[in-house]
């Protein structure tokens, strides 16, 4: 890279094609960004940037961005710039960009001309085929900038005229649905920002090999940032609605003490605050007796299946099940407890028999990520650990497990993120009033009897509620509950998942720790 | 060469060498006359015989990796296996530990007596073996664990050492034990000086010559009377060779080791006898290194020796 910096510092006109080619990646990354706002209201059409509205702001952007690309290409194909383009652009490229053609040509013609969808998807495979043959033999120069700065100049050109303004909409004639341009506005935008950020990119990389990683590299990574930024705007969105709710007649501060009512109190008639405390602990109840009947078992499995059992047909049919178990729909495993557990659970519907429902769903995948582990813990503690006469078993205990322990725990959780927020088998084994006034008091009931089985605990075998099951309770019947209700569960869930990941990350670093030190 | 030309040479040799106090005699089996092979292998020393092999046949699956070898090793002293790769010293080191047990296509046949107890019969406690025949492998493969339990782990698995929760609240902690344990082992394997400071630092984190010594100290702390090391230290570097030699050395004034190595010049160095493998997983011959070195009655050691082929 440096020796290239050196040949292209040597033009004295390098410095304005660099800034040209940043100028164009810069442009589109901002409006990459404000596309994503856009779309998720957090600006609008009626934002204002130096006096211009946002759908017009975006125009001038993109005719910008397309001239600096075609200028660009132009200038570099002429050589007014040493660069090291390739004599082709190639198929690959070709294809890519062949598609983006395909879609607009389509797009283009159904709407400017209404035919109907034959004939567009006619008139953009032509599209398609014209732009990829087109690109793949043109020099990597052009190939690279002209269709994007094109593609650039015609958007641009109609969100500045005002062909396309906030007030558009297209309503497709063989579809019952209309899309407005707030949707299609940004859409669009994201996309085409970020087929000029790649185009961008190439050329401040001066084509070439450089070029095509420095673009791939700088799609990647709006790729990855659209995707977290899409998940982040998601908690926010459940934390925004959710924490008014959470916090209702909360009080903190000093000499008060902490009181948050909603996290504290079961739902009863002539309650100033109304909480959620027994589904809390009833989804944490469950969680915990899933995991600590899964855990066990799925690791003894996992163990026999990897180190004891010949390895055969016998364990390739076991595997096969037990992938095909773990993507079993929940709502069978939920018939299954309804059917055989409540049974011979009291006839009713209990904790226990939602602990079981939901440790068997948990199993398989704590049986597969714990065999991948233990399979990929090296041989050579194996023989090492034989070859100074410990036994099988022993070895498996002390030194196995503790290198495949981290695996297995990151299993553990994946899995507790999904059993946590489990609804339909809570509903046929577990629920019962939806809205509870008291949380099961599972420690407090054992008792201690003369006969098998020796313990009883009472709580265990009563019905309960849980968080999903009380989102879905409250969003279906809603009888004198308010929305926010909603909102306010569902934060809870989302921050008793993650209370369950941050216990999970902590017990896997502890085990590394104890592998590594 | 042909085979009858073999036999010839050997003959003669024999012939020549009948004064010698230490004969080596011609091992040719005349009824099943397609497998004459030259083979010097009647090594007769003075000491006890650690190890005895006899008519030891391994196949693995149909291929014959072993090809019926009978050799005795003197306790106390240092032996060499060399010979081209492939040619099975490392599957006739597996087999004096049974550490060939552990691979499922492997058979073995004949008897390997190991102080004069044949260790493929019937009840042999693999256990007990190992404990008195320990290994050293190629690459140096510490546990992921600190460096005392590394050492002790052997110990402690035996329920030599007791420091369980349980060891203490009976009152029988055995923590003194296990530090000497540690300590002694450390120090044979010359490597005290270098660890002690950081006894409960993670063993991944010593080098790989490090790891390697501690390897071997692992091995000797659960008090082995034979050691077995495959290739110890092809994975180290000229400075990590040399003190790993300087330790087998050492250690031959105690115990019987068996090395494997392909670096010839190791094996002249370190060992007191060197039995040759050739392709096919013959023995051919087997002497005192100087003469192994020097003078090797087999044409075909010689050009194996001084590197004309293998
Ligand atoms: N686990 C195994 N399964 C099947 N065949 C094996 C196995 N281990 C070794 N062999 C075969 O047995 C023969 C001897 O192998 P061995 O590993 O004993 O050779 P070696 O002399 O130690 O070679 P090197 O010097 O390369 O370590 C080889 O042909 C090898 O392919
Ligand atoms: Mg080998």
């Amino acid at each position: 890279m440096s020796e290239q910096t050196a040949t292209r510092t040597a033009a004295p006109a390098v410095d304005l094609f660099d800034r040209i080619a940043l100028g164009v990646v810069g442009l589109s990354i901002v409006t990459f960004l404000l596309g994503w706002t856009t779309l998720f209201e957090r600006t609008g059409t009626d934002t204002a940037v130096a006096g211009l509205s946002l759908f017009t702001l975006f125009g001038a952007v993109f005719l910008l961005a397309g001239i600096g690309l075609l200028v660009s290409g132009i200038a570099s194909y002429v050589g007014a710039f040493e660069t090291t383009a390739d004599r082709y652009t190639g198929i690959g490229t070709g294809l890519g960009l062949g598609i983006v053609g395909f879609a607009v040509g389509g797009l283009a013609t159904t709407i400017l001309f209404g035919v109907g969808a034959t004939g567009s998807v006619l008139v953009g495979l032509v599209v398609g085929l014209v732009v990829t043959s087109g690109v793949a033999v043109l020099p990597e120069d052009l190939g690279t900038t002209f269709p994007v700065g094109l593609l650039g100049l015609a958007w641009g050109g109609l969100l500045v005229t005002g062909a396309v303004d906030a007030g558009w909409f297209w309503n497709p004639p063989s579809l019952d649905a209309t899309f407005h341009a707030p949707i299609v506005v940004p859409l669009a935008t994201i996309a085409l920002s970020l087929l000029i950020a790649w185009s961008g990119a190439i050329v401040a990389e001066g084509f070439g090999s450089q070029g095509r990683q420095n673009g791939a590299y700088l799609l990647i990574g709006l790729n990855a940032f659209g995707m977290i930024a899409v998940l982040l705007l998601l908690i926010l969105f459940v934390v925004q609605k959710g924490l008014p709710k959470l916090l209702e007649g909360a009080q903190f501060g000093p000499g008060l003490g902490i009181s948050v009512p909603f996290l504290t109190k079961g739902v009863m008639l002539g309650q100033q605050y109304n909480g959620i405390f027994p589904a809390i602990v009833g989804t944490i109840w469950l969680v915990i007796g899933a995991v600590l009947l899964a855990v066990p078992i799925g690791i003894g499995a996992a163990v026999f299946l990897t180190e004891y059992a010949e390895q055969g047909r016998f364990t390739a049919i076991i595997e096969t099940t037990t992938n095909a178990l773990w993507s079993t729909p929940s709502i069978v495993y939920g018939l299954f407890g309804y059917a055989f557990l409540v049974p011979r659970f009291g006839n009713s519907n209990s904790l226990l028999a939602g602990m079981f429902v939901l440790g068997f769903m948990l199993l398989p995948l704590v049986v597969i990520t714990s065999r991948e582990s233990i399979k990929s813990v090296p041989d050579e503690y194996r023989d090492a650990s034989a070859a100074l006469g410990v036994n099988q078993w022993q070895t498996i205990r002390s030194v196995v497990l503790p290198a495949a322990m981290p695996g297995v725990v990151t299993g553990v959780i994946l899995g507790v993120g999904r059993i946590a927020g489990e609804t339909a088998p809570i509903l046929l084994v577990t629920s019962g009033q939806p809205f509870p006034a008291r949380a099961p008091s599972i420690l407090g009931s054992f008792r201690f009897v003369a006969t098998p089985p020796f313990v009883q605990n009472e709580a265990l075998l009563q019905a309960s509620s849980a968080l999903p099951y009380q989102l879905y309770a409250v969003i279906t019947a809603g009888v004198g509950q308010e929305e926010a209700f909603g909102w306010g569960t569902a934060l809870v869930l989302l921050l008793v998942v993650l209370g369950f990941y941050a216990i999970g990350i902590a017990s896997r670093i502890y085990f590394r720790r104890k592998l590594h030190q | 060469m042909s085979d009858q030309t073999v036999t010839q040479t050997n003959e003669e040799q024999q012939s020549n060498d009948s004064t010698e106090q230490r004969s080596n005699s011609l091992t040719v089996d005349v009824e099943t006359d397609e497998r004459l092979v030259d083979s010097w292998t009647d090594y007769e020393f003075e000491d006890e015989a650690a190890i005895t092999v006899e008519d030891l046949d391994v196949y693995y699956g149909d291929d014959h990796a072993i090809d019926s070898i009978s050799m005795e090793i003197p306790e106390r002293s240092v032996t060499a296996l060399i010979g081209p790769s492939g040619c099975g010293k490392s599957t006739f080191l597996r087999c004096l530990n049974r550490m060939n047990d552990r691979i499922d296509s492997a058979r073995v046949e004949g008897t390997v007596e190991v102080d004069g107890e044949n260790i493929y019969e019937g009840d042999t406690d693999l256990v007990q073996l190992r404990k008195r025949v320990g290994m050293v492998f190629q690459s140096p493969n510490p546990f992921p664990k600190s460096i005392r339990e590394n050492v002790s782990y052997g110990p402690r698995k035996h329920g030599d050492v007791n420091v369980g929760l349980l060891g203490r609240l009976l009152g029988n902690d055995d923590r003194e034990v296990e530090r000497e344990i540690v300590e002694r082992s450390l120090e044979q394997a010359a490597l005290w000086d270098e660890v002690s400071g950081r006894l409960d630092d993670n063993a991944l984190g010593l080098s790989g010559g490090q790891q390697q010594r501690l390897c071997i100290a692992r091995c000797l702390a659960v008090d082995p009377d034979v050691i077995l090391m495959d290739e110890p230290a092809s994975a180290l570097d000229p400075v990590a060779t040399a003190k790993i030699e300087d330790l087998i050395e050492q250690l031959a004034e105690e115990y019987t080791v068996v090395v494997v190595t392909h670096n010839m010049q190791q094996a002249a160095r370190i060992s007191d006898q060197t039995a040759v493998f050739l392709t096919g997983g013959q023995l051919v011959e087997y002497d005192d290194t100087d003469k192994i070195f020097e003078n090797p009655e087999s044409d075909r050691v010689e050009d194996y020796v001084t590197g004309k082929f293998g």
